[in-house]
C-alpha cells in the first residue's frame, strides 16, 4: 500500500486516523466509480462533442434537400400533403415543417410500416424533393448514443447513472484534491512538470480534473432534465409548482379540441358498400393545414417551427419550436375543427426554474450563443476525455501486480460524515442511491464471502 | 447504524421515485387562454328551393357571448358552383347568431363560421348535405377531399 500512496502532500493521508479513514473512504469510492464510469463519460463527451455541431454537420450533409430555389407562389400546404398521399398511399403523415426561409424546403414527415420518413417538398412547386429514413439519420443516431446508448430505456437509465456518478466524481475528488497544507499553486492550479514522473502523472489528472469541474458540473446538470427518470420527476416536481414549464411543453398532455363525437363529419370509407346515413356526413371537419400555418403566421412564431398533426378525433394541431435561442421557443395548441387557440405558452410564460432549464438546454446544445458557445463546450468536452483518461492512466501505473490497488476499505459506512454524504447524494439522484445500494449488497453477499476476491479489492 | 441507514436510504429512494407525477390542474398555474366555443346548428334533412335558419351558439368561459367583435357566415358548394360570401349573421339573443338560407341545387356544402371575440378568433367548417349527394361528390367524400380552395380565410 505505501507504494501506491506515493510521496505527494495531497495523496498522503492526514495523521489523524479519522481523518484518515475518511481519505481513504473517499478515495475507494472515487476510484472504483472512476473504473467503471471512466469508458462511458468518454463516451458521452466524444459523442457530445459531434452533436454540437449538429446544425452545421447536417446543414452539409442534406444540401440537396434542404436548398430550394424561391419562385413568386408557394404551392398550398394541403396540395403538398395530397401529393405525399399520392406517393405514399399507405403512410400516415404526423408533422409539417414549413421552412423557417425562402430557399429552404418544407417537410413532412411520414409514419410507413412502422418506419418513419422525412419527405422533403419543393414548397414552391408542390413536389417531392426526396425522403430520409429518420433511422438513418447519423445525426439521430449520435443522439441516441448520446442520450441513451442505442439501448432504449436501460440505456437512459445507464446515461442518467453515469451523469449521476460524475457528480458522485466531482464532489469526492474535489475533497482529493482540496490541499491539506499550504502548499501554494503548484500541484493544485499548475500542474508539477519537472518532478518527476509520479508527480507529473499525478497533477496531469488532478489539476486539469479541477479546471473542467465546473463546466462538467454545468453540462451535467443542464443534462439531467432530459433524463427519463430524474428529468421525468423533476419536470413534474417543478411544472406542479407553477415555476416550470407550462404542461405539455415538455411533459404533460395537451388540451383537447372541444368538441362532441356526434359532431364530427364521418368519413365514407371506400370500402364500404352500403350507404352512409347522410346525417353522419353531416358534421365538422377539421381545418386544413393551410389555415395553421396562417394561424402560425398570426400568432407570430420563430420559422423553423413544426406543426404536428392531430391523429385522433379530439386531438389538437401543436406548433412547436426549439430554436437555437431559449427566448423563441413555443408552443401553440389549436383547436382541431375551430382553429381556437387553446393555449399559447412562450418563453415568457415559463416560470423561473422553466426559463433556467430552457436556458440551460440550449447552452448544453451549444446552440445559444452560436460559436463561441460550442467552443468552449467542445473543450470541455475534451478535458473530460483528457481528465477521464489520464485517471485511468493514473490508477494503471500505480495500481500493483496482484490487486486492484484501492485503498484498504474499512467497513462500507462506518464513517458517519461518509454515510450521510451518500445518503444525501443518493435521495437526490435516487439512482446514485440505488446503485450505492446494489454495491452495498454485492459487497455484503459476495466480496465478504469470497476470500479471493476481497483480497483482490483489497477490501 | 449501517442497516438501519441502508433501509433509511432505500425508503427514501422508492418514495423519490414513485412519488411524482403531474397534477391533472397544472395548467391553471400557468397563461391560460379563454377560446371561444361555437356550437353549429345546421338542420338535418334539407331540401333544395326551402328556407332554412342556420344557428351557431357562441360562448366563452363558459358564458354565452352576446356582443361578439365579429360574427361572419360563409356557405359554399364543394365544388364551388355556388357561393354565399362572407355576411354578418343576426345576433339574437344568449350567444346564438342566425341566418336565413335557401338553397338551389342539391349537393354537398361547406358552411363556415368567422367569429372573434376577445383576441380569441375561430372558423369552422360544418360539411352539410342538401337533397342527395351525387355520384361524384360521393367519390371525392371517400378520398377525403376538402372544399376548394379559394374561401377568404383572412378576416380581423
Amino acid at each position: 500500500m505505501e507504494k501506491n500512496t506515493e510521496k505527494t502532500s495531497a495523496a498522503k493521508a492526514p495523521k489523524k486516523s479519522v481523518n484518515g479513514r475518511f481519505y481513504k473512504t473517499v478515495w475507494r469510492w472515487h476510484l472504483y466509480a472512476g473504473i467503471i464510469f471512466a469508458p462511458l463519460l468518454v463516451l458521452l463527451a466524444i459523442t457530445g462533442s459531434i452533436y454540437l455541431f449538429k446544425a452545421e454537420i447536417e446543414e452539409v450533409l442534406y444540401k440537396d434537400y434542404y436548398q430550394v430555389s424561391p419562385q413568386d407562389e408557394r404551392a398550398a400546404v394541403t396540395e403538398q400533403l395530397d401529393e405525399v398521399k399520392r406517393l405514399y398511399p399507405d403512410a400516415v403523415a404526423t408533422k409539417y415543417r414549413p421552412g423557417e426561409s425562402e430557399t429552404r424546403s418544407s417537410e413532412v414527415t411520414i409514419s410507413s410500416n412502422g418506419e418513419s420518413l422525412t419527405v422533403f417538398m419543393d414548397p414552391y412547386t408542390g413536389k417531392s424533393i426526396g425522403e430520409l429514413n429518420n433511422d438513418d439519420r447519423i445525426m439521430d443516431k449520435i443522439e441516441e448514443i448520446h442520450g441513451e446508448l442505442m439501448a432504449g430505456t436501460l440505456g437512459d437509465r445507464i446515461v442518467e447513472l453515469a451523469a449521476c456518478w460524475a457528480i458522485v466524481l466531482m464532489v469526492t475528488g474535489f475533497f482529493l484534491w482540496f490541499p491539506k497544507k499550504k502548499t501554494g499553486i503548484a500541484g493544485t492550479l499548475i500542474p508539477r512538470l519537472r518532478k518527476g514522473k509520479k508527480i507529473l502523472r499525478r497533477d496531469l489528472h488532478v489539476v486539469p480534473a479541477f479546471w473542467v469541474t465546473g463546466g462538467l458540473l454545468f453540462l451535467v446538470l443542464t443534462g439531467l432534465p432530459w433524463s427519463g427518470l430524474w428529468g421525468a420527476n423533476f419536470q413534474a416536481i417543478t411544472t406542479n409548482t407553477g415555476e416550470g414549464y407550462p404542461p405539455s411543453v415538455w411533459i404533460g398532455d395537451a388540451p383537447t379540441s372541444n368538441i362532441q363525437t356526434q359532431d364530427i363529419a364521418e368519413v365514407p370509407w371506400a370500402a364500404e358498400t352500403l350507404d352512409v346515413p347522410l346525417s353522419a356526413i353531416q358534421g365538422q371537419i377539421p381545418l386544413s393545414l393551410d389555415k395553421v400555418v396562417e394561424v402560425a403566421e398570426q400568432e407570430g412564431i420563430y420559422p423553423s417551427y413544426s406543426i404536428f398533426i392531430p391523429q385522433e378525433p379530439e386531438g389538437v394541431y401543436t406548433l412547436s419550436v426549439f430554436p437555437p435561442k431559449a427566448q423563441d421557443e413555443a408552443t401553440i395548441h389549436i383547436d382541431q375543427y375551430s382553429g381556437a387557440v387553446l393555449a399559447d405558452y412562450r418563453y415568457e410564460n415559463y416560470g423561473v426554474i422553466g426559463k433556467i432549464v430552457a436556458w440551460g438546454i440550449t447552452l448544453h446544445k451549444g446552440s445559444q450563443f452560436g460559436l463561441a458557445n460550442q467552443l468552449i463546450s467542445l473543450f470541455i468536452c475534451l478535458s473530460v476525455v483528457f481528465v477521464a483518461i489520464s485517471g485511468i492512466y493514473l490508477w494503471w501505473k500505480r495500481k500493483p501486480q496482484n490487486g486492484i490497488g484501492a485503498p484498504a476499505a474499512p467497513a462500507l459506512f462506518n464513517t458517519k460524515a461518509f454515510l450521510f454524504l451518500m445518503i444525501g447524494l443518493g435521495i437526490l439522484f435516487p439512482l446514485v442511491g440505488l446503485s450505492i445500494l446494489a454495491v452495498w449488497l454485492i459487497d455484503w453477499l459476495l466480496i465478504q464471502r469470497i476470500p479471493s476476491v476481497k483480497k483482490w479489492l483489497n477490501a | 447504524m449501517r442497516k438501519s441507514g441502508m433501509l433509511a436510504l432505500l425508503l427514501l429512494c422508492m418514495l423519490i421515485l414513485g412519488a411524482c407525477s403531474l397534477n391533472s390542474d397544472a395548467a391553471s398555474l400557468y397563461k391560460q387562454e379563454s377560446p371561444l366555443q361555437v356550437k353549429m346548428n345546421v338542420p338535418e334533412d334539407l331540401s333544395v328551393n326551402e328556407e332554412v335558419v342556420f344557428e351557431v351558439s357562441l360562448s366563452q368561459n363558459g358564458a354565452p357571448v352576446d356582443s361578439a367583435d365579429f360574427v361572419h357566415f360563409e356557405v359554399q358548394k364543394q365544388d364551388g358552383s355556388i357561393r354565399f360570401p362572407m355576411e354578418e349573421a343576426e345576433n339574437t339573443e344568449n350567444g346564438v347568431y342566425q341566418m336565413q338560407f335557401e338553397f338551389e341545387s342539391e349537393g354537398l356544402y361547406y358552411f363556415e363560421v368567422h367569429a372573434g371575440n376577445k383576441g380569441s378568433v375561430v372558423s369552422p367548417q360544418q360539411q352539410f348535405i342538401v337533397g342527395k349527394l351525387s355520384d361524384s361528390e360521393l367519390e371525392s367524400l371517400k378520398q377525403g377531399s376538402k372544399p376548394e380552395q379559394g374561401s377568404s380565410g383572412h378576416h380581423h
